[in-house]
């Protein structure tokens, strides 16, 4: 499909525009400083700058609470969904977030079809953002979810001199552009050229951490991690979930039931594999008693060739969340390079 | 959909959060990485603070015990009765027969409201908080803790309680900085350690004196003559540790820099806590005197137990800690020039003295000596139907964190911003809103419209707090208030002699082995905020479910002795009771000692109960016990 051209002139005229049309989710610069996805009430409030916002794009399909349920008892049972229906459009999305998606897409929509994930999904617009300045803790290079995206957008903006070079990448991006023709012009191949040098040059720009993974798949893949691993990471980790949270892939929830003996209401709330309870079993018997069990099945569900076959990649886009927000400093670079090495530094 | 900047209710490290709300409710947090205490991290518990909110635990309405039961009433019928119950005490036996709790939870609003309250409505001196400490020696930050070349941790793991402090020594430790720990729990920090001095039970404080002993042993100066004096019997034999590590340990502590110590919030339950504290002082003001930069902080086990003090929530204190006796003008214009100025009884006197005990956020109820209310008027001011508010007569509905405007300060000494995010549920108020309605009904009104307001006196009152305002708490982080503004703190007169703490319990052929409270081991437990954070609830208490009649830390070489492995029941048995705990086999623990959570201990009837030496708060001390498979 033919890219376009959005002059920077016309990108507000373009925003104001979307935002007329439905809900649209940015990043933006809170009063403390934090960059932070949320809804945006006018074009000025979007930060096009680079930088990691804090959070992933997940909370906007898979809230941390949402209720999914309503149920009352009054003689007879009646029970009531609630889904989120409403037309959304993410703005400036980074790429390793809309990598993330292409997994959340496939645990949401493989075994078991979830049908408040995937109504938000159909309802919304991911227009993917290029990176050309990625964050001192970012690593996607390592990943194949960017700098630049090839596919699972659908738009993709880069920022050129003159404007925003648009790339369609679904038939919902293509009729958006169509929609808003009068703001755009043809990209000529002069453009073109420039984004694929830009993403280039992109690439030499990353900071310090990176997760070399293919020593760490094999070792998971065929169990031949050495145990001290587990027990040195153990030892610092705190289970607080924070990289569970912050994983842009990592699904996983419980569910709550609410009844005051008339109402009730069912909540899906973020789980973690950090957390004790989390594989304990009604008897009591729990397979994952000792963090380092833990740990090693968080490692192995990210990394190993077993779930990349079912995710249809590894579970880590290298976005850096985990290392923002580990407590204890056992984040992915860190873990994928102690089991590759066999020690924790 | 908003995203609302806040402080973490629970811990005293105060990380920054966002909530997010959408349509009147919190979906959910997320860490705000500009935030100088968390930096983009947060632990189970602020992961999960927005659960304290919308919960069906909630306290929505006022109740007032009528036949024997709690029955909800209007507030103006709860106001009332609490007016009447409190003049009723007053009338009776005077400003003494009326007693006031404060909160290490509730905001900096809330706590001054209710010391102002206490001595300038009631004129009652019986003014305190069930977590008040000794003199929280504070002068450093976690940044100096994360650039210091040396850490000195004395006690439990903040792993367990704080971790946001763990994150800076793990940072500090991949910079080279040095780690010495000493705990009588070979706990996941002292395992990272350089050198661990593993302290018999209640024994931290020998420890520092032996290390004090070979800090000085080269020292000729007069002034460290009577510290030397005091120190000079102690040795790492009677202290139970290796020559080698406390030599090893001082070479560090001689060498280093810059250090940082840290004292964590486990001593304070222990009956030495006093002798700790100045030792650690003592260590501090010698380290500076050899040139090094020292700096001292304490974990402090509630979000807002700095602030709570600071505001005067004290028998024996001012707000700004100002002395009873001390010209105060600016307090005396704010409260009136005939505030109650003498010395009252402490949350522990307070009950079986007191007619009338009015509790905003407080709970005497999970002490090892739990006091009897039964003849107390009681009011209680929650967010949760506590096991306090329980017993009460009048039950008054509070807003949490996310409901209002207010302030926490931290054990930092960071004064912090938290911000209102929804409404409150149902009838519930804010807590400084609360005091200001009943003490209208006793007669004097308070002049406050909102949180800002009461700050605003604050600011005007409190030392530390002159010249801040809501606007310039704006930016994440807030504002700290300076470190040089010590007040009476005990570390500030530094190198003072220690003297021994006599040699504490010691097991015999009748009992063996020690019996040590280990208040590690699910702190939080024992909250009736955690115990209503579903997530954070049901992760904490667990390990109860798994040990349902307790649990025992046992040594492996002493299980094997006593032929007994992980799982199986023993009888525990002291000069005071007797109970059968399940054994957890673990080399955590010294041989010779076993440990039991400090909740779990409460309970059980086993352990001695001591007065602690800082503050009346009854504390577990460590007890000779025997122990047999059952």
């Amino acid at each position: 499909m033919t890219s376009r051209l959005l002059l920077h002139s016309r990108v507000e005229e373009f925003v104001a525009r979307l935002l007329r049309a439905a809900e649209v989710i940015a990043p933006r610069r809170t009063a403390g400083g934090d960059l932070l996805y949320g809804q945006i009430s006018a074009p000025s409030e979007v930060s096009w700058g680079y930088g990691i916002p804090t959070e992933p794009l997940k909370r906007f399909f898979m809230p941390q609470r949402d209720p999914i349920l309503l149920f009352s008892q009054n003689g007879k049972l009646r029970v009531s969904p609630v889904y989120e229906d409403k037309a959304r459009i993410f703005l400036a999305a980074r790429c390793c977030d809309v990598t993330g998606l292409g997994v959340l897409d496939v645990m949401f929509s493989g075994q078991y079809e979830d049908p408040y994930y995937l109504l938000r999904r159909r309802n919304s617009l991911v227009l993917a953002y290029s990176c050309q300045e990625p964050d001192d803790t970012c690593f996607c290079v390592c990943g194949d979810a960017g700098p630049f995206l090839k596919k699972g957008y659908d738009q993709q903006w880069t920022r050129l001199e003159e404007g925003m070079l648009i790339e369609i990448g679904s038939e919902k991006g293509r009729k958006l552009a169509e929609e808003h023709a009068d703001l755009l012009v043809p990209a000529e191949l002069e453009h073109i050229k420039r984004r694929h040098l830009l993403a280039k040059e992109a690439e030499t720009k990353f900071g310090d951490f990176r997760a070399y993974v293919a020593a760490a798949m094999r070792k998971l893949s065929l169990e031949e991690v050495e145990s001290g691993v587990w027990d040195e990471l153990a030892d610092r980790c705190v289970d607080c979930g924070g990289c569970a949270f912050v994983c842009p892939t990592c699904s996983c929830f419980t569910v709550t039931d609410r009844f005051d003996g008339e109402q009730g209401i069912r909540e899906r709330h973020w789980d973690a594999c950090n957390y004790s309870c989390y594989a304990r079993e009604a008897s009591g018997h729990n397979p994952r008693a000792h963090r380092k069990t833990r740990l090693h099945a968080r490692f192995f569900h990210k990394l190993s060739h077993q779930w990349a076959l079912r995710n249809t990649r590894h579970g880590c886009v290298c976005c850096g969340r985990c290392l923002s927000t580990c407590e204890a400093w056992a984040h992915m670079p860190a873990a994928a390079e102690a089991i590759r090495r066999g020690v924790v530094k | 959909m908003a995203d609302i900047a806040t402080t973490c209710p629970f811990c005293g490290c105060g990380c920054g959060l966002y909530l997010h709300v959408a349509e009147g409710r919190i979906s959910g947090v997320a860490p705000s990485r500009c935030h100088p205490v968390s930096q983009g991290r947060l632990c189970l518990k602020g992961w999960h603070a927005h659960e304290l909110m919308d919960n069906p635990a909630r306290l929505t309405r006022p109740f007032l015990r009528k036949d024997g039961a709690l029955a909800p009433v209007s507030w103006e019928e709860a106001l009332s009765a609490a007016a009447a119950g409190l003049n009723a005490a007053l009338r009776a036996g005077g400003p003494q027969a009326v007693g006031v709790l404060g909160s290490a939870r509730a905001a900096n609003e809330d706590n001054y409201a209710l010391a102002r309250f206490a001595r300038a409505t009631l004129k009652t001196p019986n003014l305190d908080c069930s977590h008040r400490t000794g003199s929280l020696p504070t002068s450093g930050d976690l940044a100096a803790l994360e650039a210091s070349d040396l850490v000195l941790l004395v006690g439990n793991d903040p792993n367990e309680e704080h971790p946001a402090v763990s994150a800076r020594l793990y940072r500090g430790r991949l910079n080279g900085s040095r780690l010495v720990v000493i705990a009588t729990r070979r706990h996941a920090l002292a395992r990272l350690a350089d050198v661990f001095l593993q302290a018999r039970p209640g024994g931290e404080a020998e420890v520092i004196r032996t290390l004090l002993r070979a800090l000085l042993a080269d020292q000729r100066s007069e002034a460290l003559a009577a510290l030397k004096a005091s120190v000079a019997q102690a040795s790492p034999e009677t202290a139970g540790l290796s020559a080698a590590d406390v030599e090893g340990a001082a070479r560090l502590l001689a060498g280093a820099k810059q250090v940082a110590l840290l004292y964590s919030s486990s001593l304070a339950a222990l009956p030495a806590a006093a002798t700790a504290r100045t030792a650690l002082a003592d260590l501090a003001a010698v380290g500076e005197r050899a040139g090094a930069k020292a700096t001292l902080l304490e974990l402090l086990p509630r979000n807002n137990l700095r602030g709570c003090l600071d505001m005067g929530v004290s028998p024996d204190r001012l707000p700004g800690y100002a002395s009873l006796v001390d010209s105060v003008p600016d307090l005396a214009r704010a409260w009136g020039a005939d505030f109650c100025r003498v010395r009252g009884l402490s949350a522990w006197e307070m009950p079986g003295k007191v007619k009338a005990l009015y509790v905003m956020g407080d709970d005497l109820t999970r002490a090892p000596a739990a006091p009897d209310l039964t003849s107390t008027f009681l009011i209680v001011q929650d967010i949760f139907l506590s096991p306090m508010a329980q017993q009460a007569q009048v039950v008054l509905p509070a807003a949490a964190f996310a409901e209002r405007d207010g302030t926490y300060t931290n054990q930092e000494r960071r004064v912090q911003r938290i911000r209102q995010a929804v409404t409150p549920p149902g009838e519930a108020w804010e807590d400084w809103k609360i005091v200001a309605e009943l003490s209208a009904r006793l007669g004097a009104s308070m002049p406050y419209m909102t949180a800002e307001n009461v700050f605003a006196e604050i600011a005007t009152v409190v030392p530390m707090y002159r010249g801040v305002s809501y606007q310039t708490l704006e930016r994440a982080g807030g504002a700290s208030w300076p470190a040089d503004m010590r007040g009476p703190f005990a570390w500030q007169r530094g190198l003072q002699p220690l003297p021994r703490n006599g040699s504490g319990p010691r097991s015999s052929a009748e009992f063996p082995f020690l019996l040590l409270a280990d208040a590690t081991l699910g702190p939080w437990d024992q909250e009736t905020s955690i115990a209503n954070t579903l997530t954070v609830a049901v992760e904490f208490t667990l390990i109860g479910r798994d040990y349902p009649t307790g649990m025992l830390y046992l040594h492996p070489e002493d299980a094997k002795q006593l032929g007994v492995r992980a799982g199986r029941n023993v009888q525990v048995r002291s000069a005071r009771g007797e109970a059968s705990l399940k054994v957890l086999v673990s080399d955590e623990t010294p041989r010779g000692v076993v440990l039991v959570p400090h909740w779990q201990a409460l309970r059980l009837g086993v352990m001695e109960i001591a007065a602690g030496s800082e503050t009346e708060r009854p504390v577990l001390a460590p007890t000779p016990v025997a122990i047999k498979s059952a």
